[in-house]
């Protein structure tokens, strides 16, 4: 487990779909015949809790990481995030047919600036999240892996070059490299039961508190500095995405619910961003808002709790107010807050 | 009988065959066949939901549904949506085809790419003029409740 190597992790997908055993076996027999990679394989991902051997030894890995998964890259990556195993974003250049297809008809699909908290102690490595349903095939994955491995190589290299005195320092590197203790294949596959739990997209969450007032069932708490936090995982209702609808930003995921915007799909890409044409087909559909209430209510009455509608932790959002021109009362009230008192 | 019609939405021109009745609140065709009603979407449905990747059905053949009850749900490149059904009736059997590889709708949406048969009242379906005029009348809505969504919701 070098640092010069790079570390590849097959998360297994939930369940025996043999199509989908089948396309993980390909892979790892593929990965094992690369140099240059640390190749090991666990459960679904999203599954793994604190204790689970294949949660310890991805905590272990501290350089550059591959992460094949059957998710959105950007909820493995959160997930991943969320459980201390930090690093930055990783773009891989994998897309699927079909949103290659889309390519020359993509004007709208402008991707916006970041406007989110981001994450906190992000070490200096990448980790790239590849997902398993784009291709039936292992090849795609295995020249993504080369490619990934000749970039994290570079950024090495790169590195190494802006370093006063070089030699030295690379023996200081692999003097520093810890190797871990080996992980067991059997306990790194024991099958881990399925969960259920929000993972928040910090590089779009806002801090704005909106979820930790919707949900009552004790799932989100804030950290030591007062950044929201998916505090209580298994708290969480097994099917329920409300509070994913009451997020104004969509910073809050479930990889596992149906609707790729929730799931985590890439937003603000318009192949990735599917909208819902329900209403055109003949459906009576309920706004976000509602709906979220509805399976808010439904939990609480499972949970032998009264319904409560909407009027707890209702967002109070004003977005479509007009900004009017300041009169005096504001400009007196404005100067009140600048006084901090 | 009447002539096909052109639906143009914006650039692209919608086919809608003149034999076939429409049920244009859920954007299906309907087709008499062996005595049943075959239903499956129109060029405008399938234009904006574009490449058909998944289809599933939440009720079974021989099942009894009321008008707009919730039988299904699809994902398309584009979009997802809950399908519903365009007529009281007993659902007959659904294309079993599309179950393996739901892209024949976007290959063939008037033949094999049907969607499913069921017994029912057609009487109250469009002939292809009416449903062309329904579709000039909403194209503004449409277009707006597209964008509306992109924009601000999922």
């Amino acid at each position: 487990m070098s640092r010069n190597r790079l570390t590849v992790v097959l998360s297994q997908a939930q369940g025996k779909n043999p199509a989908k055993r089948a396309l993980e076996e390909s892979i790892a027999a593929a990965l094992i015949m690369e140099q240059g990679l640390d190749v090991s394989v666990v459960p679904y991902l999203y599954d793994l809790d604190a204790n689970h051997t294949g949660r310890l030894f991805l905590e272990s890995v501290q350089g550059d990481m591959v992460i094949l998964g059957w998710m959105y890259p950007r909820a493995a990556f959160w997930l991943l995030d969320r459980d201390g195993i930090k690093g930055h974003y990783g773009e891989n250049e994998l897309k699927p047919p079909a949103a290659l297809d889309d390519d020359d008809d993509d004007e709208e699909g402008e991707p916006e600036p970041p406007k989110g908290i981001g994450s906190v102690d992000v070490p200096d490595r990448r980790i790239y999240c590849l997902d398993l349903r784009d291709f039936n095939g292992h090849e795609p994955y295995i020249e993504e892996v080369r490619r990934i491995a000749a970039e994290c190589r570079e950024r090495r290299e790169e590195r190494q070059r802006e370093m006063a005195s070089p030699a030295i320092l690379q023996v200081g590197i692999v003097a520093r490299a810890e190797e871990p203790a080996p992980f067991a294949p059997e306990t790194l596959l024991q099958q881990p039961g399925r969960r259920w739990y929000p993972v928040i997209d910090y590089s779009r969450c806002t801090n704005c508190m909106e979820c930790i007032d919707f949900c009552l069932f004790g799932v989100y708490g804030v950290d030591n500095i007062d950044r929201i936090l998916v505090e209580n995982q298994d708290n969480c209702k097994r099917g329920c995405p409300a509070c994913s609808r009451v997020c104004p930003e969509h910073a809050i995921m479930f990889p596992d619910y149906k609707t790729p915007a929730i799931a985590g799909a890439p937003v603000g890409n318009i192949t990735g961003l599917k909208i819902d044409l329900t209403k055109l087909f003949g459906g009576d559909v309920k706004d976000a808002l509602q709906q979220a209430v509805v399976e808010r209510d439904r939990e609480l009455v499972n949970d032998g709790r009264s319904a409560v509608g909407l009027t707890v932790g209702i967002p109070k959002r004003q977005t479509d107010k007009p900004h009017g021109p300041k009169d005096e009362l504001d400009k007196l009230v404005d100067s009140l807050d600048a006084l901090d008192i | 009988m009447p002539d096909a019609v052109t639906f143009m939405m914006g650039k692209f021109a919608a086919e809608m065959p003149g034999d076939l009745l429409y049920a244009a609140q859920n954007h299906m065709w309907c087709r008499a066949v062996d005595g049943h009603l075959r239903f499956g979407f129109t060029a405008y449905a399938v234009r904006l939901m574009q490449d058909v990747y998944f289809l599933d059905w939440v009720v079974s053949a021989g099942d009894t549904v009321a008008q707009l009850r919730q039988i299904g749900h699809i994902e398309t490149s584009k979009a997802v949506a809950d399908l519903f059904a365009p007529v009281a009736g007993t659902i007959v059997a659904f294309n079993q085809e599309l179950l393996q590889d739901p892209s024949t709708i976007n290959v063939d949406k008037y033949g094999k790419g049907w969607l499913f048969d069921m017994g029912g009242d057609s009487r109250a379906l469009l002939d292809v003029n009416r449903y062309h005029q329904y579709l000039a009348d909403n194209w503004d809505k449409t277009q707006r409740l597209i964008k509306g969504k992109i924009n601000t919701d999922d």
